[in-house]
């Protein structure tokens, strides 16, 4: 009897410390995970904003992660994305902008943080090229600043040959360009290794899309 | 020993059965209105939710205790509530104030055209003062095609509301530029000296502006220079009329521009006819520095210098005695130099200094005697400025110019020297964020005229809708006589009163504006038989338009600006009160371009119409009554973008006045009145051929 009480409490004890390690760094990769099952799941820009908001939240409860902000800024990204108001898109990309910053706060020398900021930029200037030309400069340096940190980061290059793809031949662009950059981008994506299970991983379905496109 | 294991195990069940605490509500507007996707977050945990398309939310959380929930959303204010979790569930109604959004805010715009990227209230962009078809690159000639500006083509300078080229002065950066403009041939408008792709940002005030600016009777245009460049890049300019190399330099928190240009006219001039017969076409050196440096994440220092070197000689017709053209050379040099330093002092107070001075020398022969001119400027300034509430602020600085000018004609010389000092102070006073008041004012003293002035400036601002405002200003400006005067005799101080009502819609991609204005004239310089004194005085009157429309036309935009304008004044020798040459009744601009995608190239046209000006024939018994035929002129602009040796390249053209409209200025007539020479564009048409090179950056950066 005094055996299976100290086994019992032995299992108990086992049971609790287990459950407590779940509570500390558990949590957070599973509140993470979940987050991004919604992303997965998400199709219009109300749904994207609904991840946003979802970041936001664990950002706010994990002020010392940078994940979070930067998921939050791909959902206001991708929100952006989904919506033909401009104003919106605008507005969109301004509060993606402000959560990546704080990303890279939190993690600074991130190669994955200056990738997306690179994306976001670019796109703000997308919205009204003639009179925003400042935000291509600032596009290409922070995705210059991107690759010098990781070369081998596959979403640079996708970023880099999407910017190509959607910019005018005429200011240096076009499919014929973008098409070496995003044959780059699905090699890397293809020996990529993301750092954790919840590191980014997005961008080779969309590399290969845009590939054939340019084909 | 045994409890501890059961306590345990209980805390776990517990831990699981407890009973979940569901929140559930609605997020409103102040209004009533539903507001989506707003987020619910219960604080320091992951627990929340986004409302749905009709502001509802509903989860649940398993915390327990009294916590903070707090809730946000896109364009409203962010709040919270402290909620008790120890209850099953909880219906909230939440209300939400709209947050203050600036680009729905009222502005301080009476009188202002503000061009910059991206900046609130811009109606242009640099890259459109940059490329209008007809101005070739020039600030000032791009501004001619903004309602409230005269078009001048025989004389240097912005004619504003009836004002004179010496009522508009120029600012870099908040310092008073005092030559803006390049040698003057007779009868010839000359380019501003500065490049437009120094500058991000112009505003263009027709009146009505900031008790920060002074000497100013009519206008003020303030321009705003650029910030660090992104990347290390050499720029080669080749025009048909000169070559022009810089090189910047990008360093972490600095940057450094080393630049310099050859212009000559020669080639053009053998090609395209001249009104003058050139001995030496103008000619131009120039180079210029520049450093700055992001002091810290909010402080910049910036220091500009340039110097240039223009030589021009010719014969002009003489119309008293056709067989002996008169000659005249001039050789110009210029220095200039500015330099600021801005940084926010906490989170409140931002501090402004600047310091310039430019020095203009010009020499030459005029028929056969030499002259000599030397201007020179100093300008020292410092501004404080308080922000208060969330979009307030109150400013308020001082500054001094040493001002003056020397001058010979052979063996005669004169000359005046003037310390202006200046107090001045302002606030912008949001009452709300639909009403703002302006309330400025500014001190002057100058020790050359001896005398005092105190100019009050207020300016208001309402919101009409979500898209239209209101806006009103009353000023009052007071500036020192030109120097051509001053050096005669001490004055005094020349003043105009501005009052202006202006309605505004701006939509995005499109702007429309119309202004009324009425400004009087008091003290202006009078030429009396043997004197000057300050008994001269004039109005000016008048309505003005625009419409900007970059929406409808894919990958193009235009505008339209009209102006009318009625103006009389007595000043300089004017013998009555009368409209003065410079003031055309009518003046219309369209200003189109177009990117087409297939051949990379961009086009540009610029139409521009004024009905005629009034010109003084001295058989006419009524002064100033007699009027040119209008103006017209057609200017095209062509830039295609390629690579040339793999480097970002701009083939440019431009062509003004392409159709050959005949345009008159004016008319010169013979000191006995019986002949008169016709006033010309310095040749019919005017084009510019070249390319426009950028090395180390994939992208067009200048």
């Amino acid at each position: 009897m005094k055996q299976l009480t100290k086994s019992f409490i032995l299992m108990l004890m086992f049971f609790s410390l287990n459950s407590f390690a779940q509570n500390s760094d558990g949590k957070f990769q599973t509140g993470v995970k979940k987050g991004l099952e919604i992303l997965k799941s998400s199709r219009v820009s109300d749904d994207f904003l609904k991840v946003s908001n979802y970041f936001e939240r664990i950002a706010q409860a994990e002020p010392k992660e940078w994940l979070p902000p930067y998921y939050a800024a791909y959902g206001e990204l991708l929100a952006g994305l989904t919506i033909s108001d401009k104003a919106l898109q605008d507005q969109y990309f301004d509060k993606a902008l402000l959560a990546i910053d704080q990303a890279n706060n939190l993690s600074a020398e991130n190669s994955e943080i200056f990738a997306l900021k690179g994306y976001i930029q670019f796109m703000k200037m997308s919205i009204d090229p003639q009179a925003r030309l400042s935000f291509m400069s600032a596009a290409a340096a922070s995705l210059g600043k991107a690759k010098a940190l990781d070369p081998d980061n596959p979403r640079i290059y996708l970023i880099n040959g999407q910017n190509t793809f959607y910019t005018p031949e005429a200011f240096g662009g076009g499919k014929a360009k973008a098409k070496p950059i995003l044959e780059n981008a699905v090699t890397k994506f293809a020996i990529f290794k993301p750092s954790s299970t919840i590191a980014p991983t997005w961008g080779s379905d969309r590399a290969e899309e845009l590939l054939a496109q340019c084909n | 020993m045994k409890l501890l294991p059961l306590t345990l195990l209980l805390t776990l069940i517990c831990a699981i059965t407890h009973a979940q605490t569901k929140i559930s509500g609605t997020v409103l507007s102040v209004k009533g209105t539903p507001v989506a996707n707003a987020n619910i977050t219960l604080k320091n945990t992951y627990d929340g939710t986004s409302t749905d398309s009709t502001g509802r939310f509903e989860f649940s959380t398993t915390e327990t205790g009294r916590y903070i929930l707090q809730f946000s959303a896109l364009n409203f204010e962010t709040d919270s509530v402290q909620v008790d979790l120890n209850q099953k569930s909880i219906i909230l109604d939440l209300k939400v104030k709209p947050s203050v959004n600036l680009l729905e805010t009222v502005s301080i715009s009476a009188g202002y055209f503000i061009t910059g990227d991206g900046k609130k209230g811009a109606v242009l962009t640099a890259l459109d003062i940059a490329t209008t078809a007809g101005t070739n690159a020039d600030v000032f000639a791009a501004l001619q095609t903004l309602p409230g500006a005269q078009t001048s083509f025989s004389e240097s300078g912005l004619f504003v509301r009836g004002g004179s080229a010496a009522e508009t002065k120029t600012y870099f950066d908040g310092m008073l530029l005092k030559s803006p403009f390049n040698a003057t041939v007779p009868d010839q408008a000359s380019r501003g000296r500065l490049s437009a792709f120094l500058f991000k940002g112009t505003s263009f005030a027709a009146g009505g502006y900031s008790a920060q600016y002074g000497q100013a009777l009519s206008s003020a245009l303030m321009l705003e220079s650029t910030d660090l460049p992104e990347k290390t890049t050499t720029g080669i300019s080749a025009l048909s009329v000169g070559v022009g190399v810089d090189q910047n330099i990008r360093f972490k928190n600095s940057a450094l521009s080393i630049g310099g240009s050859y212009y000559n006219l020669s080639p053009t001039y053998g090609i395209l006819k001249q009104q003058h017969t050139y001995v030496k076409a103008p000619e131009q050196f120039s180079g210029s520095i520049q450093y700055k440096h992001k002091t810290s994440a909010t402080g910049m220092f910036k220091i500009y210098g340039t110097y240039g070197e223009t030589k021009i000689s010719l014969y002009q017709d003489n119309i008293d005695t056709p067989a002996l053209p008169k000659f005249f050379s001039n050789n110009n040099n210029n220095i200039y130099i500015n330099s600021t330093y801005k940084e926010y002092l906490g989170n409140h107070w931002k501090l402004d200094a600047g310091f310039s001075y430019d020095r203009s020398a010009d020499e030459g022969l005029q028929s056969a005697a030499h002259y000599t001119r030397t201007d020179k400027l100093t300008n020292g300034k410092t501004t404080l400025t308080y922000y208060f509430g969330k979009l307030s602020n109150f400013k308020f600085g001082a500054e001094t110019f040493n001002t003056g000018r020397t001058e010979s004609l052979d063996d005669l010389a004169r000359g005046y020297r003037d310390q202006v000092s200046a107090v001045f102070a302002e606030t912008d006073l949001f009452l709300t964020s639909k009403l703002v008041l302006r309330l400025g004012t500014r001190g002057e003293y100058s020790s050359y005229l001896k005398k005092y002035n105190l100019a009050p400036r207020t300016s208001l601002g309402l919101k009409t809708g979500l898209r239209s405002q209101l806006s009103f200003a009353y000023g009052r400006f007071y500036q020192n006589p030109e120097d051509e005067y001053l050096v005669m005799k001490r004055l005094n101080f020349e003043i105009a009163d501005h009052y202006i009502l202006t309605y505004e819609i701006n939509r995005p991609g499109q702007n429309f504006r119309i202004e009324g204005y009425y400004k009087a004239y008091t003290q202006l310089t009078k030429i009396q038989p043997d004197n000057l004194d300050n008994s001269g005085s004039g109005y000016a009157r008048g309505v003005e338009l625009f419409w900007k429309d970059k929406k409808t036309i894919k990958n193009g935009d235009y505008y339209i600006s009209y102006s009318f304008l009625d103006t009389k004044r007595d000043f300089r020798d004017f013998p009555t009160l009368a409209t003065p040459s410079f003031a055309a009744k009518h003046t219309a601009s369209v200003a189109y371009k177009q990117f087409i995608e297939g051949i990379q190239t961009q086009v540009g046209a610029t139409y521009t119409f004024a009905s005629g000006r009034p010109y003084v024939n001295p058989n006419n018994p009524v002064y100033l009554s007699d009027r040119t035929k209008s103006f017209n002129s057609l200017s095209l602009t062509l830039s295609h973008l390629t690579h040339l040796f793999k480097q970002f390249t701009v083939l440019y053209l431009n062509a003004n006045n392409v159709t050959g409209f005949n345009n008159v200025y004016g008319y010169a007539y013979s000191n006995d009145g019986l002949s008169r020479r016709a006033i010309l564009p310095s040749s019919k048409r005017n084009l510019i051929v070249g390319m426009l090179m950028t090395i180390g950056d994939s992208t067009f950066v200048r």
